[in-house]
């Protein structure tokens, strides 16, 4: 009975939290230049070239990093559009491991 | 990531308040135009040809569900999903607009090159934009080509002058010096 609960609790709560967030991942390849992965995300996302750089940095250093969170329409607006400049991104889950 | 070589060349410079200007030799000027035609002829070679629905086709869903084979083509066209599945569906609906502004970016670059008078190339904003977005097309399939993920750095440099990859590898750090300075030229204007 405690299982069903449980169950009809977390799908009573995904119904009232409507999209659970998804985000947007770029990741480290060997061919786009720092400054570049910089500027689009200046361009894409509006961010100030203080946070685009942490950004770009943390895909350096770290092989992956999340650049937007939202609805998975926006991500997947946010991931076109990343593809359209040549940056290597995918979306998925936010509560997925990277 | 990387960061460029750097060497002699002029590359990009800002003039004013929205115009990027370069000066390009005869023989840069046609290597130029011959990469980017290759680019296009690339996204072209993907084309929809067995769409039997206008509306469809209208609205720009494809008859690819599936990745490219070729490596370059995969690269320039890639997964937006880990999961094959939610890759396939994503790609049916959007891989057709994504070709589409790959092509807009080329086109922009290949008739700014085929009109330029005396090599030089002046460009507005959104003119620079599709050219930064051509060059690194440019760059991601020579990257393949290279296998730059595979081989090192200093490996590339010591290819023989025979190999007829050393001269792609010049192109390619050239190229991606050229497109640094756009970059300069763009960031010095949105400080």
């Amino acid at each position: 009975m405690v299982k069903v609960a449980d169950k009809i609790e977390e799908a009573i709560q995904e119904i009232f939290s409507g999209d659970k967030p998804w985000v947007t991942i770029v990741w480290d390849d060997p061919v786009n230049l720092m400054t570049y992965v910089t500027y689009v995300l200046m361009q894409l996302f509006g961010y100030n070239r203080e946070k685009a750089h942490e950004l770009m940095m943390k895909v350096h250093t770290e092989g992956k990093a999340v650049v937007s969170t939202g609805s998975r329409e926006e991500m997947e607006h946010d991931v076109a559009r990343l593809h359209e400049y040549g940056l290597w991104a995918t979306l998925q889950r936010g509560d997925q491991a990277l | 990531m990387t960061k460029p070589d750097s060497d002699e060349h002029h590359g990009f410079h800002r003039h004013g308040e929205n115009a990027f200007v370069a000066e390009f030799s005869e023989s840069e000027r046609e290597v130029l135009i011959n990469l980017v035609g290759q680019i296009i002829e690339l996204l072209g070679e993907r084309t929809d040809s067995h769409i039997d629905d206008p509306l469809a086709a209208m609205i720009g869903i494809t008859t690819h569900d599936s990745p490219p084979e070729d490596e370059v083509l995969l690269r320039l066209l890639p997964n937006a999903y880990a999961d094959q599945v939610d890759a396939a569906e994503f790609r049916r609906y959007t891989e057709s607009t994504l070709r589409t502004k790959k092509y807009g970016h080329s086109m922009s670059m290949r008739v700014a090159l085929k009109s330029s008078v005396d090599g030089i190339i002046e460009l507005d904003h959104d003119g620079a934009n599709d050219w930064l977005g051509a060059m690194n097309d440019i760059r991601l399939a020579l990257g393949v080509r290279l296998q730059v993920e595979q081989t090192s750095h200093e490996e590339l440099e010591l290819l023989s002058p025979d190999d007829p990859m050393r001269g792609v590898y010049a192109v390619y750090g050239w190229l991606g010096w050229l497109q640094e300075s756009l970059i300069v030229a763009l960031m010095d204007e949105a400080i």
